[in-house]
């Protein structure tokens, strides 16, 4: 067996045993893993590696953080309640319509952001109220809304993993709307309607109006949405008139919204909403902190190249099955775009590439999803205070077979679809 | 005290004690590298000699000038634009320490992108130094990121907006000089810093100018020159006098819908030839095993050993390794052969740079033998 693979299996069941049988928290689990995977690979404890890497998601950890603090001020404002009960109030007739619009606005963010998170931590968690209400069950609201998020990274005008990967080819940018709304908009629906006829059935708009927080839009009007109108405006505001609006990033952006929802709704405690996202967030900061450390030391040992390598040696009857297993393996969509779409790019020169870029992309973006980290999957569990985050993965496995098969498929026939979107 | 109380106080106390011990390898990449610059070198300067705006930042950087004192061709050759990619440096290095100029000018530029020298990139576990025996003793030098270090500009844009053509790119790219250019002087720390190396080139009037870059082995533009659509006749003709001396290498010319990039800004902003030539790295490379120091100075790696012989997909990396001498070799005989290709266009305006050690010598007697 090479060594990687023994490095690899070593990390994995220190970290399976660390999370079952000692239940340390995941993050722990994973910084134990990256000590032994880098004890097992013969670099003892590198010291500053280990550091090194957990500064690798530093910029999610601010992201969270921040997006935290705003969610729960916009929940403390009445903000929140009020969005779910306006929702169920207008739609709950037609509840497939409700559930693609529901769809499209939970990959709003995403689509302007290029970040999955953003999806989550802000449309996603207003409409989670909703869906439960509706009665889907808080794990499949979970993975309704963490497969949208993928969708929405991937979904134009901004696909991140896809300027990785053209970036690392030296293709521009330019060129990729259709292709990429071919591959999301329909996957979008599909999945809407999925979750739509399998578990809501038929609504007593009474009986979901009487279990959610009742509107305050009455006594506050308008101004309570101006935090999400902020937030929201100036994330788009950078991105189409950037000599305006300047740049804060993301982190100051979720803290100006949170700032100025302390005034627009019912009375906050900031200290005390503050707290408590902190909080709240700890488990999910640790994981991305030992995420950093694994990754890292998978580099450093080889594992890393060794699961790349493995992707361009597959046989061609298994290159568009282990395409589809082993991008999302690399659990990050970042790394699944950089370590392996790039390399894999190069084996299907000759078919339209703007098209095999754009189908990679979705796989790639299908990794936030996957284990080790499951970054969507704990976000989502983060805001529906649901404890494992595994649940929801589970719930999402019909729709990410789905994506995968679909962008397989967009893939092999490339050219075609290439020619027909022109 | 409860019990979690203390077990936050000693998770806290290993992490202080994990972080101190960090951080020295952290602080030391802020040490910087010294070169012994040859006798030739006629006098050194700084970058912000021509934008004081990055005087006193880490933009700034050290400029050497090779005045030969006959009039002719002022050429510009660039190191360290990435500094992962160790071959540009140290290339221009050797030129630092061994050049004589006795026709025009050199001006060389070592560590073109300073920030990135003093931070290696998080989750690519690269070594933070390499070292390489030379005449005086092993010499350690900066192994860095690809882009500045996040200290200098943070934090990076979700999509990083090229100015001034709207070109929008992946956020990291607003920290990388080569997508910077031609740069602003009210812009981003990076942004300045390319504006400053543009405004070198036109205050010094360069007629050409060499990025020196390298790339993963996986990557299409391998042992590559890449010119601006104005410098192809001139880099044909050196692509050809190398192919007589079996090296290998392929001419691209800069696409003009991508911007940001030394040889397409160069070219358009300004009235030098641009000419940007890569290596095969494989310390950069994705399919890469074990991440070390040897990997950065010998260039054997398995992986890509393996990876070399696959049918479906091009892989540029040769089975007995690509050590950082070869590589640097390459980068010299180019420059060296560009230089000549364009004395030969240019025969009332021409440059002469001698005392560049020969590719074969290079190859055989390493690197450092070219380094004091």
């Amino acid at each position: 067996m090479p060594i990687e693979l023994i490095i690899l299996f070593s990390m994995l069941i220190v970290f399976a045993g660390g999370v079952f049988w000692l239940k340390l928290p995941s993050g722990v689990a994973m910084a134990a893993a990256s000590f032994i995977g880098a004890l097992v690979g013969g670099h003892g404890i590198p010291v500053r590696h280990l550091i090194e890497g957990t500064f690798g998601y530093l910029d999610a950890v601010l992201i969270i953080s921040t997006a935290m603090i705003f969610m729960k001020v916009v929940e403390a404002t009445g903000a929140l309640g009020t969005i779910s009960y306006g929702m169920i109030k207008s739609l709950y007739r037609s509840p497939s319509l409700l559930m693609i619009l529901v769809a499209f606005f939970v990959m709003f963010p995403g689509m302007l952001t290029g970040l999955s998170s953003a999806c989550i931590l802000t449309t996603g968690a207003l409409v989670a109220p909703a869906l439960i209400g509706m009665g889907m069950p808080a794990v499949s609201v979970g993975a309704f809304i963490a497969v949208m998020a993928v969708l929405g990274m991937i979904a134009p005008p901004i696909n991140i993993p896809v300027m990785i990967i053209g970036g690392g080819v030296d293709m521009p940018y330019v060129g990729f709307e259709k292709p990429l709304i071919f591959l999301t908009f329909p996957l979008a629906i599909v999945t809407a309607l999925y979750y739509r006829f399998r578990f809501i059935k038929k609504i007593d708009v009474n009986e979901v109006l009487g279990k959610l927080p009742q509107s305050v839009y009455d006594k506050h009007g308008i101004k309570l949405f101006i935090p999400i109108f902020i937030v929201v405006g100036l994330m788009i505001g950078v991105r189409f008139a950037p000599d305006g609006i300047p740049d804060f990033g993301i982190p100051l952006i979720f803290m100006i919204g949170a700032v100025v929802g302390l005034k627009t709704g019912e009375k906050v405690d900031a200290v005390k909403v503050s707290r408590s996202a902190i909080r709240e967030s700890l488990p999910v900061l640790g994981i991305l902190v030992g995420v950093g450390m694994f990754v890292q030391v998978m580099t450093l040992t080889g594992v890393r190249g060794y699961l790349a390598l493995s992707a361009l040696q597959l046989p061609p009857e298994l290159l568009y099955p282990g395409i589809a297993l082993i991008m999302p393996a690399m659990g990050s969509a970042y790394a699944a775009s950089s370590v392996i779409g790039v390399p894999i790019l190069f084996v299907f020169l000759g078919r339209n590439e703007i098209v095999v870029t754009s189908a990679l992309s979705l796989i790639a973006g299908l990794g936030d999803l996957m284990p080790p980290p499951s970054l969507l999957c704990v976000f989502a569990a983060q805001i529906l205070g649901i404890k494992n985050h595994f649940t929801i993965l589970r719930a999402a496995v019909i729709p990410i077979i789905i994506a995968l098969l679909f962008s397989i498929l967009t893939i092999v026939y490339a050219a075609d679809i290439g020619s027909f979107l022109q | 005290m409860e019990k979690h109380h203390y077990i936050a106080v000693v998770f806290l106390l290993a992490g202080g004690i994990l972080s101190a011990i960090a951080s020295k390898d952290f602080l030391s990449m802020r040490d910087a590298d010294i070169l012994h610059p040859s006798q030739f070198v006629t006098t050194t300067g700084m970058l912000s000699d021509y934008l004081p705006e990055i005087k006193g930042t880490y933009g700034d950087t050290k400029v050497y000038y090779f005045n030969s004192g006959n009039p002719g061709a002022t050429v510009i050759l660039l190191g360290g634009t990435h500094p992962n990619e160790p071959a540009g440096f140290i290339a221009a290095a050797v030129l630092v320490e061994n050049a004589q100029v006795t026709k025009g000018r050199l001006i060389v530029i070592p560590q073109s992108c300073a920030s990135g020298f003093t931070a290696t990139d998080p989750l690519e576990a690269c070594p933070t130094h390499f070292t390489i025996n030379t005449q005086s003793g092993p010499r350690t030098f900066r192994y860095g990121a690809r882009g500045g270090n996040p200290l200098h500009q943070w934090p990076d844009p979700l999509v990083y907006r090229h100015y001034p053509s709207g070109q929008q790119l992946s956020g990291m790219e607003s920290r990388n000089l080569n997508r910077s250019y031609p740069g602003r002087v009210d812009g981003s720390f990076m942004e300045r810093n390319g504006f400053a190396i543009v405004q070198l080139i036109k205050k010094e009037n360069v007629d050409v100018a060499f990025d020196l870059h390298e790339a993963a082995p996986e990557v299409m533009i391998i042992n590559a020159i890449i010119t601006h659509e104005k410098g192809s006749d001139i880099a044909a003709n050196a692509v050809l006098n190398l192919e007589f001396e079996d090296l290998q290498y392929s001419l691209e010319i800069s696409p003009k819908n991508f911007h940001g990039l030394s040889h397409r800004e160069w070219g358009d902003s300004t009235m030098t030839f641009a000419f940007l030539m890569e290596t095969s790295n494989p310390s950069q490379g994705r399919l890469r095993g074990v991440t070390s120091e040897a990997l950065v100075v010998e260039g054997n790696d398995p992986f890509y050993k393996t990876a070399s012989k696959l049918d479906n997909v091009r892989i540029t990396y040769d089975s007995s390794g690509e050590p950082l001498s070869l590589r640097v070799a390459r980068h010299l005989q180019g420059f060296k052969r560009l230089v000549e290709s364009y004395n030969e266009a240019h025969p009332e305006n021409s440059a002469i740079i001698e005392n560049i050690p020969e590719y074969n010598a290079v190859v055989s007697d390493g690197v450092g033998k070219y380094l004091k």
